[in-house]
This record gives structure tokens, sequence and C-alpha cells, in this order.
């Protein structure tokens, strides 16, 4: 166990991941945004994300690995809109992390925060200690209606009753990228070469993702704008995606 | 793509994907195949397992003309996504093309053709072959033919534009009928008509929101249903943050806050019915104090002269410094640009609100200008399907012709005016006396319900066809569409049916549509145009062109420029000034009320109400899924003691409706808003029975000048029912707190 707490805390030393090829990192740039959710339905259409039904959907049993939140500002007549896409942080300190008794989410070496879902035994622990609140519990095995399971992703696992889940920076995408570079004699995948779902549908081309660890990347460019934050910084998780906060004028 | 030689004058936009119709011949052998243990010894053409395939195609989900690339593997199809090479999408996609799969593969699909035994619209259907669905067509449609009363069919579809739109047309004609009329809900019918007054062409120019600076929207949700939404999307993006140091702005004039509204700098809730009003008034200051320099100034001025903003700002209760700020930021950004759409283009006064619109562009001399409006040169081809167009008073045409007992077969194509026109106009009932009703249909709309027989059609995903997206890109452009899978059932894609009709029909018309398939039909036509445009240059094989053009799925001249550009006469602009103040059904007294009515990001104008992923997708601006609501505004709830989840009744003078309230803070008080799209009698197991649909209690009211359906000018009036139902919905606490979750120092809650 010591050596395991040992790991632990290396693991936790700011810098750790440069060591590393990849730091998949994303920007949102809400003053791009428009809220028109192309996002969520690229996902779900990515990554087998279940329809629940209307039933379900009442219950709060929706599972949305990325999804627009609606905040008002003022009043009538002047009132705003805001929107944020709000999808798992991937957190280089991720409280899920530490809370699953069994590790079935750890984070890898790319700074992915992964998630195994036949490891998982479904405590649920992880979705508490989120404070994104991004982490969604199959409580049913979830059926398509014939024949629209033919639509099903076979890069990605179909998820049980019993088990967690969540955004995964369409870990399968990156996969490939990475497997089409080994054939290609590459070290690297090349700085756009992995496009999440949710990213490549962007209407507004509101997000960006790639690897931090690359000073050349487009989204290492784009964290360094100074309209960039982090939701809930200040609970020290260290999350992996940068938004940039909208323009007034 | 770099392989092909090519010539000055025919050119791609750019390297497409990588398939081009092995999926047909993919999936046809695996068919036959699926129980062997070993089926792939010899593999099928194009198949490795594990290895994806893209086809690049055409989307249908609305009119936009986005080119789409859809992903396969091993026959079937994953995931869709815009085809980077397309000007329309550019890679891109919105929420409803990516549902396209739930459309291909929907349970609901109808699977063989059908004839009614029952009652009609009872939806009790039996299953038939195709010989015998063609053989009861066609002897039906021949026999009028050879007594010369072909007139009396009539066909009837959605916004088709291609060459489908011609094959449709040569039927029509060598039939001797010319009642081959389309109809659109969304078609922006009082666009055309102003841009007709205006600038003498009655064309959709290209709205150059990416260059713009300035941007003023009379009512158009141009990022969520207007026209475009991804082009303009994309073209948003770039407005805000794609120009170093210079951040374009954007205000929204609209009664209900749509997700435009929602983006804008400022949203401005002007009374209902005045924004073409409002319009005026900026022109009026933009002229008077001095932003306009062109030598007609005098002349516009006394044009104008009654629009003072004093004035304007009474009656559009938008406050009058407001007008002139509006005034001296439009008048003095570098490219401004006024736009108008939704219900400022549905009121009575629809075309005169356009033409105060125009005139404000007019005045910024932003015509032909970047950031300004930019007329097309001729689309490569098609170029009048627009006029088949029937608007309302088309459908009233053909209502009464139905009601008269002029119209013995009826053709109804991808159109669904059971549902989207107001119940009071009688469609529905009109189709009663038709004797024969033909749906070429993929799935069991209302309209489609009414008909004897059904002839089900492939979905756009496994057909054959072409498009040129209207409004073009400021540069002549064409997109294939092609089959990316096999078809699922015993269904034909349209353009098929279409032929085998004419096949069966006989006389002249196999003589004339000679072709087998709709395939042959548009590689011919593609080698006509191919001949036409190509006759100097680098030589370059038929063959090649095509196959390039399969796998780029679109075709494009972007260096060909606008040719003749319209130069509007500041003479005419001026004269086709009238006062934009529009009209409503129903006494205020009685009504208080103004419905708004508006077409949603998510079911469009109801065609995606079967698609479950976007049943199950919140609502941009509510976060309600599955079913219908009406917003109120805060204050008004509260005067009417009304909580969310109350039913009401909402009553217009045309018929009411019952529908839960929600509350909502971006609703001009004595505005309530429903959402179009839910509300379905049919259409399959996602859309039946949910909802309400506000078309159905719009009031028959019409533009002045364009004669087209005015469905933002009804009132109502709200009564509580007692009833309470839940709204479902994923929003919870819609107020940041304090949590700093917008930014730092972007929380003003």
């Amino acid at each position: 166990m010591s050596t395991f707490v040992e790991k632990l805390r290396q693991y936790r030393k700011p810098g750790y991941y440069d060591k590393f090829d990849y730091h998949w990192t994303m920007t949102i740039d809400l003053d791009r945004c428009t809220g028109c959710e192309a996002c969520m339905v690229a996902c779900q259409a990515e990554n087998n994300l279940p329809i629940v039904g209307e039933k379900r959907f009442a219950e709060n049993r929706e599972i949305k690995w990325i999804r627009i939140e609606r905040y008002w500002e003022g009043e009538y007549p002047d009132v705003k809109m805001r929107f944020i896409p709000m999808l798992c942080q991937h957190c280089d300190d991720a409280p899920c992390e530490t809370a699953c008794p069994v590790f079935a989410t750890y984070h890898n070496q790319d700074g992915l925060n992964t998630q195994i879902y036949n490891r998982c035994i479904g405590t649920r622990t992880c979705a508490v200690y989120c404070p994104y609140e991004v982490r969604y519990f199959n409580w049913f095995t979830y059926t398509w209606d014939e024949p629209l399971e033919q639509q099903l992703n076979p890069d990605v696992t179909v998820r049980e009753k019993g088990v967690m889940e969540k955004c995964t920076f369409c870990i399968q995408r990156i996969r490939i990228a990475k497997d089409n570079a080994k054939d290609d004699d590459r070290r690297r995948v090349r700085d756009g070469e992995v496009v999440p779902a949710c990213v490549q549908s962007c209407p507004t081309e509101a997000l960006v993702f790639g690897n931090s660890n690359d000073p050349e990347a487009k989204v290492s460019k784009m964290m360094k704008n100074p309209r960039g934050y982090k939701v809930l910084e200040e609970l020290n998780t260290t999350p992996s995606i940068v938004y940039l906060t909208k323009v007034h004028s | 793509m770099s392989k092909i030689s090519r010539r000055d004058l025919l050119q791609y936009i750019g390297a497409g994907g990588i398939g081009v119709v092995g999926g047909v011949l993919y999936g046809e052998s695996v068919q036959q195949n699926v129980e062997l243990l070993i089926p792939q010894v010899v593999p099928p053409e194009d198949y490795s397992p594990g290895v994806a395939t893209w086809y690049n195609t055409v989307c249908n989900q609305c009119p936009a003309g986005c080119g789409i690339s859809v992903r396969i593997r091993e026959g079937k199809a994953k995931k869709i996504e815009g085809n980077p090479v397309h000007p329309v999408s550019q890679g891109r996609t919105c929420a409803r093309g990516q549902a396209g799969l739930n459309a291909l593969y929907n349970p609901d699909r109808i699977r063989t053709p059908l004839q009614n035994v029952g009652q009609r619209g009872s939806g009790n259907f039996e299953e038939i072959s195709w010989d015998e669905a063609l053989t009861t067509v066609g002897s039906r449609i021949g026999r009028l033919k050879i007594d010369n009363e072909a007139s009396r069919v009539r066909l009837l579809c959605g916004r088709v534009r291609g060459h489908l739109d011609e094959l449709f047309l040569q039927f029509m004609n060598l039939l001797g009928s010319d009642h081959y009329q389309q109809y659109d809900f969304t078609y922006p019918s009082a666009l055309m008509a102003a841009n007709k007054m205006s600038f003498g062409t009655d064309v959709l120019p290209y709205y150059d929101i990416r260059n713009a600076v300035f941007l003023l929207s009379f009512g158009a949700d141009y990022l969520g249903t207007w026209i475009s939404p991804v082009h303009h999307s994309l073209a948003y993006g770039h407005l805000r943050q794609g120009r170093e140091g210079r951040r374009g702005k954007t205000i929204q004039i609209e009664p209900r806050m749509s997700l435009s509204g929602a983006a804008a700098d400022e949203w401005i809730a002007a009374r209902p019915g005045t924004e073409g009003l409002l319009a005026l008034g900026i022109a009026h200051a933009l002229v008077s104090e001095g932003h306009y320099h062109g030598s007609d100034r005098d002349e516009w001025s006394k044009a104008l002269q009654a629009y003072s903003p004093s004035l304007v700002s009474a009656e559009t209760e938008v406050s009058e410094d407001k007008i002139l700020r509006l005034a001296r930021e439009f008048g003095t950004s570098t490219a401004s640009l006024a736009i108008a759409g939704g219900a400022t283009a549905a009121g009575t006064n629809a075309v005169a609100s356009i033409v105060a619109v125009n005139a404000l562009n007019y005045l910024a001399g932003n015509l032909s200008q970047p950031g300004g409006i930019i007329f097309n040169p001729d689309p490569a081809f098609s170029a009048t399907a627009g006029s088949r167009q029937a608007g309302f008073q088309g459908m009233l045409d053909l209502i009464g012709a139905m009601k008269a007992g002029d119209v013995d077969v009826l053709l109804v194509h991808d159109t669904n005016p059971v549902f989207a026109l107001p119940d009071n106009v009688g469609f529905r009932q009109a189709m009663q006396n038709v004797p024969l009703i033909i749906a070429l249909s993929s799935f069991r709309d209302e309209t489609t319900e009414m008909a004897d027989l059904i002839l089900p059609t492939s979905t756009y995903l496994e057909s054959w066809g072409d498009d040129v997206p209207d409004p073009g890109v400021g540069f002549p452009v064409a997109s294939i569409s092609q089959p990316v899978v096999a078809t699922l059932y015993d269904t034909l894609p349209v353009g098929d049916i279409v032929l085998s009709l004419a096949r069966q029909i006989g006389g002249e018309l196999p003589i004339h549509m000679r072709w087998g398939t709709m395939e042959e039909f548009i590689k011919e036509r593609w080698r006509e145009e191919y001949d036409q445009r190509g006759s100097e240059g680098e030589e370059q094989e038929f063959e090649a062109f095509w196959q390039a053009a399969l796998e780029a799925g679109v075709w494009g001249q972007p260096g060909a420029v606008a040719g003749d550009q319209p130069v509007p006469l500041s003479s005419s602009m001026i004269a086709s000034i009238a006062d934009p103040v529009s009209r409503f059904a129903g006494d205020e007294s009685d009504y208080p009320f103004v419905l708004h009515p508006y077409l949603t990001a998510t079911f469009f104008d109801g065609r995606g109400a079967n698609l479950p992923w976007l049943q199950e997708m919140p609502d941009p601006m509510t976060s309600v899924v599955y079913g219908s609501w009406v917003e109120l505004n805060p204050v008004t709830a509260d005067e009417l003691g009304i909580r969310e989840g109350d039913v009401l009744d909402v009553e217009s003078p045309a018929g009411s409706v019952r529908v839960p309230a929600l509350i909502f803070p971006a609703i001009r008080p004595g505005v309530v808003a429903i959402p179009v799209g839910q509300g379905h009698a049919a259409y399959g197991r996602y859309a039946r029975d949910r909802g309400v649909n506000p078309i159905h209690i719009v009031a028959t009211l019409i533009d002045d000048q364009s004669g087209d359906l005015a469905w933002a000018a009804t009132r109502v009036k709200l009564k509580l029912t007692g009833e309470r139902l839940q709204i479902i919905k994923t929003d919870g606490v819609t107020r940041t707190l304090g949590r700093q979750i917008l930014g730092p120092e972007n929380d003003h809650a």
C-alpha cells in the first residue's frame, strides 16, 4: 500500500504529466458558444449514449456526457442568457479518483480521467465527489428500438446497469490516431489529428482540443488567452479544460 | 484528389472522402451471406472489417443543403459529420443533421408499399407488392392521361431542388398537368417578395455575417433556424473571435429571446409587429444624423419624414435614445448588416418590414460589399425550383380545387400540410374529396396517414440526388447526394419511383424519361453540365471528374464571382417603403396576449419530432424535453397566479390548445410563445401524441403584399384549467449564485 501512496503523491506533483508525450486539453470559448447543442447530439452518436425515454428523463436518469448549462442574468428587459458546455474536466487532481474503492476510475498517463467499466461496482461515490456533476450512473440496462442499434459505434462499449460512465475525451479516437502515428513511424500524433466528436461538430468552432504539452499546438495558444479560467478552480481540482470567458461590450 | 487532372474551369474545393459507391455493393452481398460462419472469404469491394469508410452526401434535415460525411463501418452508418470541403457546412453539423441517422434506422419507417383498407385516415393499412402498387397508380393516371384529364393529377412536394425538381417537372409536363407545386412552411416567401421590391430580383442573397462588424437582426434566428444555421454559426464564430482585436457586435430585436437573441450583445423586445417600424426609425435617425452621404439624401429624408425616432419610439416602445444609438452604430460601423426573419417576416406587414430592413442595408452602403449583402451568381443549375413554391395562397387554391372535386389524383411527397397549415383552412377535410391520394413517403406523418396508397421512399442516406444550396455562398456550388448504405427495406428512392411510374403509364413518358434509375439520370445531367462548362483547357475525362465529384460530394467554382450585381434604384427603394405595422387577429380586450409561435432548433418545423435523439435533446433556451409548453413572462404569470406546470387553455379566434405553462424570463409581457414541432397526431412512436401544435390555432391572416400566412399575427387568451403537468427539463438552478462558473469577473448574478 505504501508504494501506492508514494505513486499517488508523485502523481499529484504539478508538472508530472509533462514527462509524458501528451496532456490532452480542451479550451471552450464562451464568446463563440451559442448553446446550439450540436455537441450533445454528436456525443450521443459517437459514444452510444442511451435513449432513456420520457419516464426516465422525468426521474433525472438521463445520460449526457456533455451538456449545456444555462444561467440567467438580470431581469426583464435587461435579461441575459449565458451558456456553458459542461463535461468531465479531466482534473489532474480529480476528487473522483481518490473516492473509488476499486480503482475503476484512474488517471492515465495522457492526463485523461478514465473509467474502467468492468471494474466498476456501482458505489456511485465518484459521482458524489465530482463537483462538476458530470458522472452518470446506469440505473438500468437500456435497449434500442430495432433497428436503431445498427447505428451503435463498434469502437465504444455499450454499458450496462450498475456502471458509472462519463466523458472520455473520445479515447477511441485518441487510440486510432496513436495507432496511425505508429504505423507512419511518427512518435507523436499531429496537432488536430485527434478531434473528439463534440469538438468536431461545433458549428462556431468554440471548442479546441489538443495536446497542451506541445507549445505549438492550437490548444496551447488558446490556453494563454487572458480570458482563460477554470471552473471551480478554488477547489484545486486542476481541470484540463480551460474556458475563455464571454466578452461584454 | 491531386491525382486527377482538371481544367481551369472545373475545380473542386478540396480533398473529399475516400469511398464512392462500394457501400451499396457491399450491403447487397452481405445480406445474402449473413448466416455463413466465414462469410467474407472473398470480401466485398471496399470493405475491411474494423476500418471505417466515409461517404459524402447532402443533409436533408432542413433546406440549408449542408454537405455531410457519413462514417460507415461494416456496411452500417455510424456517424454523420460535416463535409470539410463543402462550402456551406465546412465540416460542421447541427444537432438535427447528426440525428439524420435516427431517420435512417428509425423503427417506424415504412418498409413496404401499403394500401389503405379501412376508412381514410384510420391508419388501417395492408402490405401490397410494388408491382401491384405501381400498376394501380400507373393505370389510374394513365387513364386520366388518355382521357385528356391529366390536369386532374396534382403533385405536391416539400422543398425539392436539383434534378429531382426537374424530374418532377418533366413528369408532370409529359403527363399534361401543370399542377406541380411545393409547400414548405419555412420557405421565406416574404423575404423573396421584399427582395423583389427592393432589389428587383426575388432571390436569396448571401448575407455575409462572417465579415460584418455590426449585425442587426430583426427577428431572424440565424443561429438556430433561419435559412442556413450551420453556415451562419461558422460566420458568427468568426464575427466574434476570428479577427484579431476586432470583435463584431450583434443586436437582436424580437419579442421572445431566441438562440440568436441569447448570443446577442443586446436583446430588444419591441412591441410585436412594429419591428419594421423600428427599422424605419433607425433609418430616419441614420439619415438625419448625417451618417448617409448619398446624393439622394434629401429624397430619403423626405421619404422617412414620418418615422422620426420620437414617434417610432412611442409605437415600438423602444426608447428614443436606443434608436439614436443603434442608428449611430449602424451608420458608423465599417461593415453593418441588417437581416429580417422569424416573426418579423410573419406579420400582416411582413414584406413592408423586410423592405424597411433592406432600406437600412442600402443606407449603410453594404450592398455587394464584404460584410453586407452579396448577390449570388446564377446557380449551377435548378434555378427555378423556388418558383414552384405554392405559398399559402397556392395551398388555399389547392384546397379549393380539392373541395370542388377538381383533383382526381393527389401525389404527396416530403411535405406535411395537414400538420403545417392552420386547422381551419381545412386541408384534411378537403382531402376527403380526392378519389386517390398517393403518398411517397418514408414515414407515416399526418398527411401520409390520409393516403390510399403509400409508396415507401428510401431516406436521403439511401438515395441518389443532387442539390444546389439556396442561397449560394457567393459562387456556383452543386452537391451530389449518394447512397451511403444499402437500402434497408423494400423501398425505392423517390426519383426511381417517378421513373417507374413513367414506364408504367407509358406513352411518350418512358421515351423522354428513358433513364433506368435516378443514378443514371443524375449522371447524365452532370455530364451535360460538364460538357457545357468545360469546353476549353486541359482535357479531363468525364468519368474521372464524376468519380472525383462523388468523392468530394460537391463541385464548386470559387473563382467565379457574381456576374451582374443588381443595382437597386434608390427611387424604387424609396417608393416601396410602406407603413409597416402588423394587424392582429382577435380583439385586444378579448384576447389580451400576442401568440408567438417559433421554429425550434430541435424539431425545426416539426419534421425532426420523430427522431429520438432530438426528443431527448433539451430545448436550447428552456432545457425542456419531450413535450410542449407555453412561455410567459414572470410578471405576467405572477399577475395571473400561474405557476410552472399549470395547464392552460390557450385560445385564439381560430381554436385552442391545452398546454402547461413555463415561466420564461426573456419574453415580453403581453406575449406568449409556443414552440412549433410537437403535437403530432401520427409520425411514429417518438412523435405521436406529444405536446401541441401552435400552427393549428393560428388565424388565417395573410401578409398584405405577398399573400403568405401571417403566422405571428394571432392574439390569444389564457384560461387556467386547474390541471397540473410536470414539465420535464434538465435545468436545476438557473442562476450562478456567485459561483463564478462563467468566469472570475463575469458573474453578474
